[in-house]
């Protein structure tokens, strides 16, 4: 039975194929710090279900962002569960993707033929950052909100366009409503695009290049 | 990398392929089993660690020292080594050249050599670069000074008793304990001013949370009500004047219900029959409640503070005979009980106690059964009093 579904469904999907280019390869022998980009995908997986789910309730205007995050933690069951995981979760994956990064170039694996694997990774660590950024705002909390004040602050000071960086950053000269929900939509829509098209072309490459070996002393 | 060296790296590559092993499984399994222990951390952080409750956003207090999330500290710190003239150098050209240099490292870096001992120059920039990062941020953490860590009320419990007891201070002096009004007697400046209540159906009704809360900040300065917001000279924030306004609400809004054990926090407490009242559970509680909006620093009070169990006892122009223990005519006895003091020549020294409207029998008579019973200070003084009692029966 089991069998005659998995023939179905491979003949129509081509499941044998994929297990084939993706799973049932030879890669050359690493260590764990090899590890640490799967780590990194699992932790932005992490991060996209609790996001999600916190969703649910969280409304993302000054008059109500505090409140629902506090009915999160406190009303909702397991709220606190999946909050603090996304909390959590957030550092610990800029954490990761930047010691894989350090990994990477101390095996000097973003030489020949991994150069724009190199590139995307860059893209996603910075994408990264910009969620951390954007998204400390949402609690609307004074943590938060002073953070931003000065993180925008930052761009302000850019010659000639900073006054325009500034204000579309904040959709205004101050923190307002707007700022809130144009964070909000980084956070949740114009990210979340950009890192899913990078990280599917850095783990496309992966795949198409196979992970670099360890280097010798003579190489 | 020109063509012969491509053709050895691969020759290379290929090699280490052949000698290597599956990917699955063996590379997936440890992939899974660190993404695992990723997991368990998360869980652990997020149920032993939590994430720490700030106070609502406030853009009046401005005191609050601004905290970037941690990753972002080492630039934050760097930025205090750029003099302001050149601040743009440090906020932007540096920034947007480290980002360039980190894209474009496969084609700057153009050696083709990858174990480290032969690439010592770029591996030390970097690490020389990653430990100043660390550093920095190490720095920061320990020079940025920690903000003021106030009690921050975001259940309804505790906005219940943070609104109380801030009411309490700021509030009951000129509108009562119950925001029943009348006429302001023992307050300086408003003595004789007649206030509306603000308990009332029809305030509650008409006014809404933002109201309320504009009100407080803003105060009615043309009527006598003066502001207590940050933002417009008082001393109040956002996230005090929010608890204020819901202890408002879920107090005289008959519309408005409240959790049972959220509408019991913060209320005076009941004596039980036999239970001899103590400083601690009873006495502060109605003190917080009656008498501390004009027994604080600053007010017109005889300088009588009721702020601790010491000042009580020893503070005030009539200290000796305020609270005698066991003796029914101590001053603050008789005040309570709606009796006036005065001095030899006959001239009123204390007017009864508060000076508006006496407070309900039940806690007079807690404050004299506390008097007759020696002024014990906590709950565990009075238990030993309330054993002795008993046995003697
Ligand atoms: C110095 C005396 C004083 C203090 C202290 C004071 N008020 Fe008032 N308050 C007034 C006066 C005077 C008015 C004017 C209304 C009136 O005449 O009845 C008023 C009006 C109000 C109103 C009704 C306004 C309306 O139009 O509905 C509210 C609500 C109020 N105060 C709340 C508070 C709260 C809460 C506090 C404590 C933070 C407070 N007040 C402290 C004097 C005071
Ligand atoms: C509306 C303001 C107000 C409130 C509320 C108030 N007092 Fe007073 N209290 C005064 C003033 C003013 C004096 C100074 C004497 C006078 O003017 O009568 C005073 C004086 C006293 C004194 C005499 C102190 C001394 O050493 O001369 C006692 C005792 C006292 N108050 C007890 C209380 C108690 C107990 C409460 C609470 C149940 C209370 N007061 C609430 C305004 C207030
Ligand atoms: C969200 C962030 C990221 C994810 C999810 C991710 C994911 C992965 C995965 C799964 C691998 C396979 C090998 C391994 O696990 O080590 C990999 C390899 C690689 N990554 Fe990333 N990565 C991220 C960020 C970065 C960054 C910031 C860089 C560098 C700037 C980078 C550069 C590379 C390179 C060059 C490889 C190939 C390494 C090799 O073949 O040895 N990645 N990445």
């Amino acid at each position: 039975m089991a069998e005659n579904v998995f023939s179905w469904l491979d003949e129509r999907l081509g499941l044998k194929a994929i297990y084939d280019t993706i799973l049932d390869r030879k890669v050359p022998k690493v260590n764990w710090w090899f590890t640490l980009g799967s780590a990194s995908l699992f932790l932005g997986i992490m991060q996209g279900i609790t996001g999600m789910l916190l969703s649910v309730y969280y409304v993302p205007t000054p008059d109500h962002a505090y409140d629902s995050i506090t009915f999160i933690m406190t009303g909702v069951q397991f709220g606190w569960l999946i909050r603090g995981i996304h909390h959590w979760g957030a550092s610990l994956l800029i954490l990761t993707a930047f010691i894989h990064m350090l990994r990477v170039f101390f095996y000097g694996a973003y030489k020949y033929p991994r150069e724009f694997t190199w590139i995307t990774g860059v893209g996603l660590l910075i994408s990264a950052l910009g969620m951390g950024f954007t998204g400390y705002l949402l609690p609307w909390n004074q943590r938060s909100y002073w953070a931003t004040t000065v993180g925008s602050e930052i761009a302000g000071t850019v010659p000639w366009v900073g006054d325009f960086i500034l204000r579309t950053l904040r959709g205004g000269t101050n923190l307002s409503a707007l700022t809130l929900s144009r964070f909000f939509s980084l956070h949740i829509w114009i990210f979340p695009a950009i890192i899913l098209a990078t990280v599917g072309t850095h783990l496309y490459l992966v795949i198409r290049l196979g992970i670099s070996h360890i280097p010798d002393k003579d190489s | 990398m020109n063509e012969e060296q491509k053709q050895k790296y691969k020759q290379k590559y290929d090699q280490a392929k052949q000698n290597g092993v599956k990917f699955w499984p063996d590379i997936i399994y440890k992939d899974l089993l660190v993404s695992f222990a990723f997991f368990i951390l998360l869980i652990g952080l997020a149920a032993f660690v939590g994430v720490a409750i700030e106070p609502k956003a406030d853009p009046s207090d401005s005191t609050y020292v601004p905290r970037p999330e941690w990753y972002f500290l080492f630039l934050f710190e760097f930025l205090k080594f750029v003099p302001g003239k050149i601040e743009w150098m440090g906020t932007f050209v540096l920034p947007v050249i480290g980002v360039l240099v980190l894209f474009a490292l496969p084609f700057l870096d153009r050696n083709p050599l990858r174990h480290w001992k032969n690439r010592l120059t770029g591996v030390s920039i970097m690490g020389v670069v990653v430990l100043g990062m660390v550093g920095l941020t190490i720095r920061s953490v320990i020079t940025t000074p920690k903000n003021e860590e106030g009690f921050v009320a975001n259940t309804p419990a505790g906005k219940m008793i943070l609104g109380g007891e801030l009411y309490g201070i700021y509030c009951v002096e000129c509108h009562g304990p119950d925001g029943e009004g009348g006429v302001i007697a023992g307050v300086e400046g408003m003595e004789g001013v007649e206030l509306k209540p603000i308990s009332s159906r029809d305030e509650m009704y008409t006014r809404s949370d933002e109201t309320l809360g504009a009100i407080i900040e803003y105060g009615q300065q043309d009527l006598g009500m003066p502001p207590f917001g940050l933002a417009y000279g008082g001393e109040l924030k956002k996230s005090e004047l929010d608890a204020m306004v819901f202890f408002m609400r879920y107090t005289w809004d008959d519309r408005a219900e409240l959790p049972a054990d959220a509408a019991s926090a913060g209320a005076i407490p009941n004596l039980a029959e036999n239970e001899i009242p103590s400083y601690e559970v009873h006495i502060s509680k109605i003190i917080q409640r009656y008498c501390i909006s004009c027994h604080r620093p600053g007010k017109e009070n005889n300088n009588y503070l009721m702020g601790t169990y010491q000042e009580i006892l020893t503070t005030g122009d009539n200290a000796a005979n305020n609270l005698l223990a066991g003796d029914m005519t101590s001053y603050l006895i008789q005040a309570i009980n709606g009796e006036s003091i005065f001095d030899e020549s006959g001239e009123e020294i204390i007017q009864q106690m508060p000076p508006t409207k006496l407070m309900k029998e039940e806690y007079i008579s807690i404050f004299e059964n506390w008097v007759l019973n020696g002024m014990p200070e906590t709950a565990a003084d009075a238990e030993v009093l309330t054993v002795e009692v008993t046995a003697e029966e």
